[in-house]
């Protein structure tokens, strides 16, 4: 008893700091780090105001106006991929400043400047000048994550526009991603753009994901094809969040051999 | 002078005054490395691959330190990683290991310390934590063990070069600081 209270009272200061910093620590895991990401917006917003009003105003103008372009362009496409359907009403978007990247080097994320104040939540589409880039992952009231397509982990159900042949999409860390078709024999030629598919559900159909760079035919389980992704993820400074609602349609992107392309 | 040295001697004389002002310092650099890390600075990346600054700091931490306190401060930034990623493949283990091989090192009396033997340790201890996590990948079914490896020496890679690069820009001010406090609390 003697020798346990004695070493309690050597020890005493060491294991109260000890489990004070384990303690907190897995509140900010539990909390998916809340604070630190509130910090963060507050001490990047100091560097995003650099520029004077005016500038700042042209600027605004400009990325409202490239932002519109890009959404009439995908809109475009759209309405041109299911000419004759009845399109779904326009939705207007969330613009975001992106403000930081993924904290470690095997998570392909972003941060947005935008939290749940200004009305994101998870499963929102994230879009950019060139094509879908993302979604949410996980919001704070100031930030929100973006797990973007090129993750190993993010599988989209995508297909070819020209042909109408579907497959899944999964990223590869970089700014390629491979396609891997249902079919055994695909029409799909080298320039031809992918877009996400009525299949999949986390991605609301025709939008634009890239163009195909290379189709390897032989692959074994299936045909593969190596798409290149539009949208310039590694140098990208504003992005457009669009809600989505996931559970809408009723069928997974995952692949599963019943599932037979339109044709 | 006299009168300033008495002012500021003040909280260096107070052992809980000084205990503060020790954990303030600790936690405030801890949380510059926690909201430096989801930059990118242009000249601080390499192929969009910053410095781990989370095992910079585990490292500069365990250096002068026992192993539990190496393994707690591993255990800690952790948790907290998986708090602004993922929890699924945990970096506990990884910065644990850090933690770990950091004083076991010390503790051998293996290197000398100065600059260029902590940029050596957070070199090696960079591809150890990277290597730690591409071996979680791939007990998880989600991807092929060709692109984890692949994926990993580039990472492995890049990262141990940045960390070691910028690991004294942590670790020369925050030892100046603990071997400060530790001489006050001697004297």
């Amino acid at each position: 008893m003697y020798t346990l209270r004695r070493w309690w009272d050597r020890h005493r200061l060491r294991i109260i700091l000890a489990s004070m910093a384990l303690g907190s620590a897995l509140l900010i895991r539990q909390t998916q780090a809340t604070p630190i990401f509130e910090a963060y917006q507050l001490v990047a917003r100091v560097f995003q105001s650099n520029p004077t009003q005016q500038n700042l105003l042209e600027n605004a103008q400009f990325q409202e106006l490239q932002q519109r372009l890009t959404e009439l362009e995908s809109q475009n496409q759209r309405l041109r991929e299911l000419l004759g359907y009845v399109s779904e009403s326009k939705q207007s978007g969330i613009t975001a400043p992106v403000v930081g990247r993924s904290a470690d080097h095997w998570w392909q994320q972003l941060l947005l400047g935008r939290g749940s104040n200004d009305g994101i939540k998870v499963g929102y589409v994230v879009m950019a000048p060139g094509g879908v880039v993302g979604r949410i992952t996980s919001v704070t009231p100031n930030t929100s994550h973006v797990l973007l397509l090129s993750d190993p982990s993010s599988r989209i159900g995508v297909t070819i526009s020209r042909s109408r042949y579907m497959g899944y999409m999964r990223g590869q860390s970089t700014s390629r991603a491979v396609m891997e078709f249902f079919d055994k024999v695909p029409d799909v030629r080298r320039g031809d753009v992918v877009s996400t598919s009525t299949l999949s559900q986390l991605f609301p159909a025709g939008m634009p994901v890239g163009r195909i760079e290379s189709v390897n035919l032989n692959k074994s389980p299936a045909p593969e094809a190596i798409i290149e992704l539009s949208a310039p993820v590694s140098f990208l400074e504003w992005a457009v969040v669009y809600p989505h609602d996931q559970s809408a349609p009723p069928m997974a992107p995952t692949p599963s051999s019943d599932q037979k392309p339109p044709l | 002078m006299k009168s300033d040295s008495l002012v500021s001697h003040t909280w260096r004389d107070n052992p809980i005054q000084r205990l503060l002002v020790n954990c303030a310092v600790t936690i405030g650099s801890l949380l510059v490395c926690l909201l430096i890390l989801p930059t990118r600075f242009p000249g601080m990346e390499l192929a969009s691959i910053g410095p781990n600054w989370l095992l910079i700091w585990v490292v500069a931490w365990s250096v002068n330190r026992s192993t539990l306190q190496g393994a707690l401060a591993g255990i800690t930034l952790g948790l907290i990683q998986d708090g602004m990623t993922a929890p699924s493949p945990t970096h506990i283990l990884s910065l644990v290991a850090v933690g770990v091989l950091t004083a076991r090192l010390r503790k051998g009396r293996y290197i000398q310390e100065d600059f260029i033997s902590v940029a050596l340790i957070a070199f090696g201890t960079a591809v150890v934590a990277e290597t730690v996590m591409a071996i979680q990948y791939c007990f998880q079914a989600d991807r092929s063990l060709i692109e984890i490896w692949r994926y990993h020496q580039l990472i492995a890679l890049s990262s141990a070069i940045l960390s070691s690069l910028w690991a004294p820009v942590v670790y020369f001010p925050l030892n100046r600081w603990w071997q400060w406090i530790e001489s006050l609390e001697q004297v």
